[in-house]
């Protein structure tokens, strides 16, 4: 493997880092704008737009008043801890329950797998926003509404988390398993101490997967929560453009800051992408 | 064996299939199916003690500060505690009709547009008023008293009103070398002068010749078919047949593309442009409602006001209609409710306009005086508003459509506005966009 | 898959402890999933299913009449619902290729033999951390007729144009935001399945002198294959429910040249509060979608 790596690298071309510096660029100039107007007052944000000038991308001066005003008058920060409690909650729950299913179906045999397989991915596509009015309408009866618990529920089932769990599993040869029965080792023990161990590529896609799905909801949470101090960030967001105005500015400020926790958790995590080869582990 | 096992997988999922079945019916049946009978509409003499949920758009920080009306009511009424929410504009219908037919009783008072507050009441989601409140009529300017009228009822009681002004940049139209516009209701422009006007501007170096502060929208663009003699844009029984492809329709919009098409306005503008773009003296004219008034003196633009024209030998036509307040027909609080409605609206000559910081155009007369005691109406042009305002909405106010389809002709006529904005062909969209109303509304007529 | 039964007594007894086994442990894992999907999909998907089939007073108050097939048959009675499908179908026909293609391509460039690797992976991820609001409200802004792309062209000798106040520019300009959006969460994806074949695979290619795009075609992509439909799949049920673009942009216009069969859907039951006609619509949509994912199991299924 070390053999491997090394000599790809000595084969690494200018021309190609060139041509990925193009496209990285295309890809992060928008958002760096979006950054860039964060720190700039609304007025100014509006007033660069047209015509176009130098205005466009160098500002008058840099002021912190978006964050600040967002944070504190508009209760931002609430939202965004609400936020965090919802999706992390989402992710350990939701982990745990796909990477059993996907265990089950697997590694385990029984008779009506495919069928299972099918029938437990297909319904978690069934389009969210399609079934959300009657959900919210129970959830309410339930005594669900305007908390949190109502807003980590819906994120827990993820049937594309279950599928690439599966798919995953399904590189794993049966023999670590076999070997580990043989030891006396309990299923779960084998799911949790040796598949898992063995899927971090896979865990991570599929705990992102749950994540960025909480982190971005926007039509569940407007439609379960009326009570400010539970909603999350996403909505609160909207707030920034009331009846008579917009807030382009605040808008941003609030959008680098909701972007900042997927950014760094992608960027620690990058390292864990691709590292872990079942290859590696056969000999 | 195998079959054994796969009839046994059969049976397990055909009885979570059923037992889900029956909690979903079960869930979907539970809750009140009627209002509340036991909890009906009053305005006892003596407070009762309650807490009252208030749907709204405004909140309670910044930009509008609703905080202080809390406190104000609750220093009046100390026993009734009020818990705000607020949803965001674009939003707040579909929050509301979620909310309310949940039938769970929240929120229990909530703010409601006014020209769909027919629709509201249609739909139920509205407490009838007209036992407690219509002995009030007479506090109200009439029109927005009747946006509140349904079949005959009273649904809801009006805290704002609106109408529209001629804003004006001095610097930019003297470049041009334009004179001032008339503040003289009597002697207002007409479109077509306007549109000329607005071009010249633009010529002369303002980035906008003319803009309409809520661009595209059926409130503001109202007045332009019925100055010409057309209808509001329905008719027939229940004003369920459209009727937007007149020839006063036509010749309307016709101008309203010419506008936009010569580059007198600008495409591409939305709401959150258009005023910005006039406070930063980019804009020549603006055709907006008085709240852009309390923005102007810190702006630095050497600004006038004019009347809304009208269309050569046409009549004077302005839009109106705002907020009023309405009690979900399921609270569980319907006395503190009213108790609150009437304070907001009432009291004290409308207590939400006497404590808001962000004053608001009042719908009924002791209201605006309240309101025109606002310093920007203190300045030679802000003495032109107010009279200008005074006028309109006692004089040139039409009310939009009443009908209980009104959300999808606010929609389907706005989309035809914003296409016509963009170049379209004025009498293929008009009546296509008739043929997609009468699709939408074939649901109120079975 | 399953073991034929030998004659052997010691043998046997095992075998059948073994299947009983793992049905027992497959239910006990399988259990959570099983009532998340009850409660959270089945329940509500019946209630959405038996919605469609009533008629009611739009607000949900007023009690609803049994219809049958009624909304079904008004829908697709009505030529602009039929213009709807006809035109989200074209659409994700168009997108789900191109953006997959798009993906693999850059992951293709990106797996190796380029200096910052991960420093360009983390720029191109950056516009998924981004929420879609302020992502569609920057490019409303960008893509305004006066707005910055425009005076660019404008600065280059170009001709200003319309984006998204055109009939024939706006859903291309959807296209362009949605992708800008979205193309680096896939390529992640398929980066990881990538690295995941051996370094050995494109030594024997080499050896057998065969060139970077034969290699690409007939080497890496068959063995991407799982990867690749997970991606595939994935990308076009996200497609199929798009509409905040399409709310926050263009709201089905112009000319409902972006009205796509998820925001029309979302239009009728939540502004025109039809909830039961925007139930036959969500039914309608999801059946459209589920063929478009078969269709996708079926091309890219192992061979036997």
């Amino acid at each position: 493997m070390t053999t491997a790596r090394a000599f790809s690298a000595t084969r690494r071309s200018v021309g190609r880092t060139v041509l990925s510096a193009i496209i990285g660029a295309l890809f992060i100039v928008p958002a760096s704008w979006i950054l860039l107007d964060s720190f700039r007052p609304n007025q100014e944000v509006l007033s660069s737009l047209t015509p176009l000038s130098w205005d466009l991308i160098i500002p008058s001066h840099l002021t912190l008043e978006n964050y600040i005003d967002l944070l504190f008058q508009q209760g931002f920060g609430q939202s965004l801890l609400n936020s965090l409690i919802v999706c992390i909650a989402s992710v350990v729950v939701g982990l745990a329950i796909s990477s059993m299913a996907a265990y089950a179906l697997a590694v385990l045999d029984f008779r009506g797998r495919g069928l299972v397989f099918a029938i437990i991915v297909i319904s978690f596509m069934v389009p969210f926003e399609a079934i959300a009015i009657p959900l919210s309408q129970l959830f309410t009866t339930w005594g669900l509404a305007n908390t949190l618990i109502g807003l980590i529920l819906p994120g827990i089932g993820n049937g594309l988390a279950v599928f690439n769990l599966r798919q995953h599993f399904l590189g794993i040869p049966s023999s670590y398993r076999e070997a580990a029965m043989l030891d006396g080792a309990s299923e779960p023990r084998i799911l949790f101490a040796l598949y898992l161990r063995m899927s971090g590529s896979a865990i991570t896609n599929s705990g992102l997967l749950i994540f960025l799905g909480q982190w971005t909801a926007f039509l569940w949470p407007l439609i379960l929560i009326s009570n400010s101090s539970e909603q999350l960030a996403p909505v609160s967001l909207a707030n920034t453009f009331g009846e008579h105005g917009a807030n382009y500015g605040e808008n941003f400020a609030g959008a680098v800051l909701l972007a900042l926790i997927p950014a760094t958790t992608i960027f620690v995590l990058q390292r864990f992408f691709g590292r872990l080869s079942i290859a590696s582990g056969e000999k | 064996m195998k079959e054994e096992n796969m009839r046994k997988h059969l049976r397990y999922i055909a009885v979570a299939v059923s037992a889900a079945a029956a909690i979903g019916l079960a869930g979907c049946s539970t809750g009140p199916s009627s209002p509340d009978s036991g909890n009906a509409l009053s305005l006892p003499v003596k407070d009762p003690s309650a807490t009252i949920t208030v749907m709204s758009i405004d909140s309670l920080g910044d930009p509008n500060h609703d905080d202080k009306v809390v406190a104000a009511f609750e220093k009046a009424h100390p026993s009734i505690k009020v818990k705000w929410q607020t949803i965001p504009f674009n939003s707040l219908t579909s929050v509301e009709d979620t909310n309310i037919s949940n039938k769970q009783g929240t929120p229990d008072v909530y703010w409601a547009d006014q020209p769909r507050i027919s629709a509201l009441a249609a739909r139920g989601e509205a407490e009838d008023l007209t036992s407690v409140f219509s002995k009030y009529k007479s506090s109200f300017d009439a029109s927005p008293y009747e946006s509140g009228i349904y079949n005959g009822k009273l649904w809801a009681l009006p805290i704002e009103n609106s109408t529209q002004l001629l804003y004006y940049n001095k610097d930019l139209l003297k470049r041009a070398g334009i004179t001032d516009p008339s503040p003289d209701v009597d002697r207002r422009m007409t479109w077509e002068e306007l549109g000329d006007l607005a071009l010249k501007a633009k010529q002369a170096g303002a980035v906008n010749g003319l803009s309409f502060g809520q661009a595209n929208t059926y409130y503001q663009l109202e007045p332009l078919p019925v100055s010409l003699g057309g209808s509001v844009g329905a008719n027939g029984k229940g004003n369920l047949t459209p009727d937007i492809d007149s020839a006063a329709w036509i010749k309307a919009f016709q101008w309203y593309g010419k506008v936009y098409a010569s580059g007198a306005a600008a495409k591409g503008q939305t709401y959150s442009t258009t005023d910005p773009d006039f406070l930063a003296g980019k804009t020549a004219f603006e055709v907006q409602g008085p709240w852009l008034l309390p923005q102007l003196p810190s702006s630095g633009v050497n600004w006038g006001v004019a009347p809304m024209p009208k269309f050569a030998g046409g009549k004077a036509v302005t839009p109106d209609g705002s907020w009023s307040l309405a009690i979900n027909p399921f609270s569980k609080q319907k006395a503190a409710s009213a108790i609150f409605l009437k304070w907001m609206a009432i009291d004290e000559g409308s207590g939400y306009i006497k404590y808001s910081p962000v004053t608001s155009l009042a719908a009924s007369p002791t209201g605006k005086k309240i309101y025109f005691q606002n310093d920007v109406f203190a300045t030679p042009e802000g003495r032109n508003a107010e009279a200008i305002i005074e006028h309109e909405t006692a004089k040139t106010a039409v009310n939009r459509v009443g009908t209980v389809g009104y959300i999808e002709f606010e929609t389907i006529v706005g989309k035809a506005f914003s296409d016509i904005q963009n170049g379209a062909d004025v009498e293929s969209t008009l009546k296509q966009a008739s043929a997609d109303l009468t699709v939408a509304w074939a649901k109120y007529k079975s | 898959m399953f073991n034929v039964l030998t004659t052997s007594r010691g043998a046997a007894p095992a075998r059948r402890r073994t299947t009983r086994h793992d049905l027992v442990w497959a239910m006990l894992f399988l259990a959570p999933a099983a009532i998340a999907l009850c409660v959270l999909r089945l329940l509500p998907t019946i209630s959405a299913v038996a919605s469609s089939l009533y008629k009611s007073f739009p607000g949900g108050i007023v009690t609803p009449t049994f219809a049958g097939a009624g909304n079904y048959l008004s829908l697709f009675g009505d030529p602009q619902f039929l213009g709807t499908i006809s035109r989200t179908i074209l659409f994700n026909l168009v997108i789900n290729p191109l953006q997959i293609g798009i993906a693999l391509l850059i992951a293709a460039l990106l797996v190796r033999r380029v200096h910052f690797a991960g420093l360009w992976r983390t720029l191109i991820f950056i516009p998924i951390t981004v929420p879609v609001v302020g992502s569609c409200v920057a490019w409303g802004a960008a893509l305004n007729p006066q707005g910055p792309i425009n005076a660019l062209l404008s600065a280059v000798g170009g001709t200003p144009q319309p984006f998204f106040n055109s009939p024939s520019q706006a859903l291309a300009s959807i296209i362009v935001v949605a992708s800008w959006i979205g193309i680096g969460y896939w390529m992640l994806f398929l980066i990881s399945g990538l690295e995941a074949i051996p370094e050995e695979i494109y030594e024997a290619a080499r050896l057998d002198r065969s060139g970077p795009i034969r290699t690409f075609f007939f080497i890496t992509v068959p063995l991407l294959r799982r990867p690749l439909l997970f991606v595939l799949v994935a990308d076009t049920v996200a497609n199929f429910v798009l509409f905040v673009p399409v709310q926050l942009l263009t709201q089905g216009g112009p000319q409902h040249s972006t009205n796509l069969l998820m925001y029309d859907a979302y239009e009728t039951t939540y502004t025109f509060g039809s909830v039961n006609t925007g139930a036959a619509e969500i039914v309608v949509l999801t059946t459209i979608m589920l063929a478009f994912v078969l269709l996708q199991f079926r091309l890219l299924r192992e061979p036997k």
